[in-house]
């Protein structure tokens, strides 16, 4: 049977929880004031020559292959809980986190990832692309 | 009780030898720090191999002497606020090391680093502020990381142990003793750091303690990161207001919450042979 200091005291707690967890809030929206920006990733002609006569490299978590002058680019975080996935032998993906598989487009094969790796919008930047990631 | 004593003999020594790696920590370069502190520092190796096995005995003592009172019920003692709070010293425990493995900055620290950001941001309402008051925004230094590592949960840790034990410092034999055994235990057992990158398609294992919910979330969604450590933490609280029957079911959702941990602890474990 709980006496009446057990619930002041459980009030107290709950209270105390409440008043941490908008603490935590408020902190926290401090911190991440600025709204999140798309990250972007500057492709330069250098670098998609290279990428095109190598069969594909890997720069700043993306993979560039492909044409210099239309490259493909695959952003390499996992779509399941964002760990940074590895090309493996053989062609495609793997996520050392959780095991998902994709294949060499990109699309999930195995293991927990919902989609397919995404792909970043790509636009001209001088003689090169600047590759949007979301 | 000694398991309880020695527990925190441990934590004492898992700080003590915390400040003295501190300095040679960096949170610009957190794995070449260590490499230079491991590889190139006398007796750093060493150090860091007492820190660490401190802590993991810490945290190995916690878990066992909370079985030890629900075994010997001796949970009925303690008032249930100071019962709550000496529950709250797992989760915290787990976070206080869980930082400590995320400040490594290798390959597997990097990748647990990305998961517990998403399993944070995960948390309903402020999950997201939580997930960058706890681990900084996607691209900074661990900074923030080593500070609820070194701080908050440290902290916290020490005075909810404080406060359980009933007095502000652990007692001279028991810290000796603690001290001894993981001295002996860093010059036994290496505690070495991984690679920068992954290797190629290998699965990277996070840490022991974890191991058990990196193998669930393979199969369950990411709020199971929080949801099913929340579940034991409330068992384990709740458990002091029962007797009885709902006592023993509780206690057996405990032992198979434990069972199904190990079972996605080894299903893990066979996937990366």
């Amino acid at each position: 049977m709980s006496s009446r200091r057990d619930f002041l005291s459980g009030a107290w707690a709950a209270a105390g929880a409440g008043a941490a967890v908008a603490g935590v809030a408020a902190v926290g929206k401090a911190l991440s004031d600025s709204p999140e920006t798309a990250r972007t990733v500057d492709l330069s002609p250098a670098l998609l020559r290279k990428a095109e006569k190598e069969g594909g490299l890997v720069h700043e978590g993306l993979l560039v292959r492909g044409p210099a002058s239309a490259p493909i680019v695959l952003d390499l975080t996992c779509t399941h809980l964002r760990c940074r996935v590895a090309p493996v032998e053989g062609g495609g993906f793997s996520c050392p986190c959780h095991g998902s598989r994709y294949d060499s487009e990109g699309r999930p094969v195995s293991g927990p990832a919902p989609r397919a790796l995404s792909r970043p919008r790509l636009s001209p930047s001088g003689s090169g692309f600047t590759a949007r990631l979301s | 009780m000694i398991l309880g004593r020695l527990t925190w003999g441990l934590l004492a020594v898992a700080v003590l030898s915390g400040l003295a790696l501190a300095p040679f920590w960096s949170a610009a370069r957190p794995l070449e720090s260590l490499e230079t502190l491991t590889g190139a520092t006398p007796w750093g190796f060493w150090l860091r191999g007492v820190h660490a096995l401190s802590a993991w005995g810490f945290l190995a003592g916690t878990v066992a002497h909370l079985v030890e009172v629900l075994w010997k019920k001796s949970d009925r003692r303690l008032s249930p606020a100071v019962w709550w709070r000496s529950v709250a010293l797992l989760p915290v425990a787990v976070l206080a090391l869980l930082g400590g493995f995320l400040m490594r900055g290798d390959a597997e620290a990097q990748a647990a680093l990305a998961v517990w950001r998403e399993v944070s941001a995960s948390i309903p309402l402020a999950g997201p502020l939580l997930a960058s008051l706890l681990l900084g925004v996607p691209g900074s230094d661990l900074a923030p990381v080593a500070l609820h590592h070194a701080g908050t949960f440290t902290l916290l840790a020490w005075l909810l142990t404080a406060e359980h034990g009933g007095a502000l410092v652990p007692d001279l034999r028991s810290t000796v003793l603690a001290a001894l055994g993981s001295f002996a235990a860093a010059g036994l057992l290496p505690v070495s750091l991984g690679p920068a990158l992954a290797p190629d398609g290998a699965l990277l294992l996070g840490p022991w303690y974890l191991l058990g919910l990196q193998g669930a979330l393979v199969v369950l969604p990411v709020f199971a990161g929080w949801l099913l450590p929340l579940l034991l933490v409330a068992a384990f609280g709740l458990v002091r207001h029962l007797e009885g029957r709902p006592r023993a079911a509780l206690l057996a959702f405990v032992a198979a919450w434990g069972a199904g941990y190990l079972a996605f602890t080894i299903r893990l474990l066979f996937a990366t042979r």
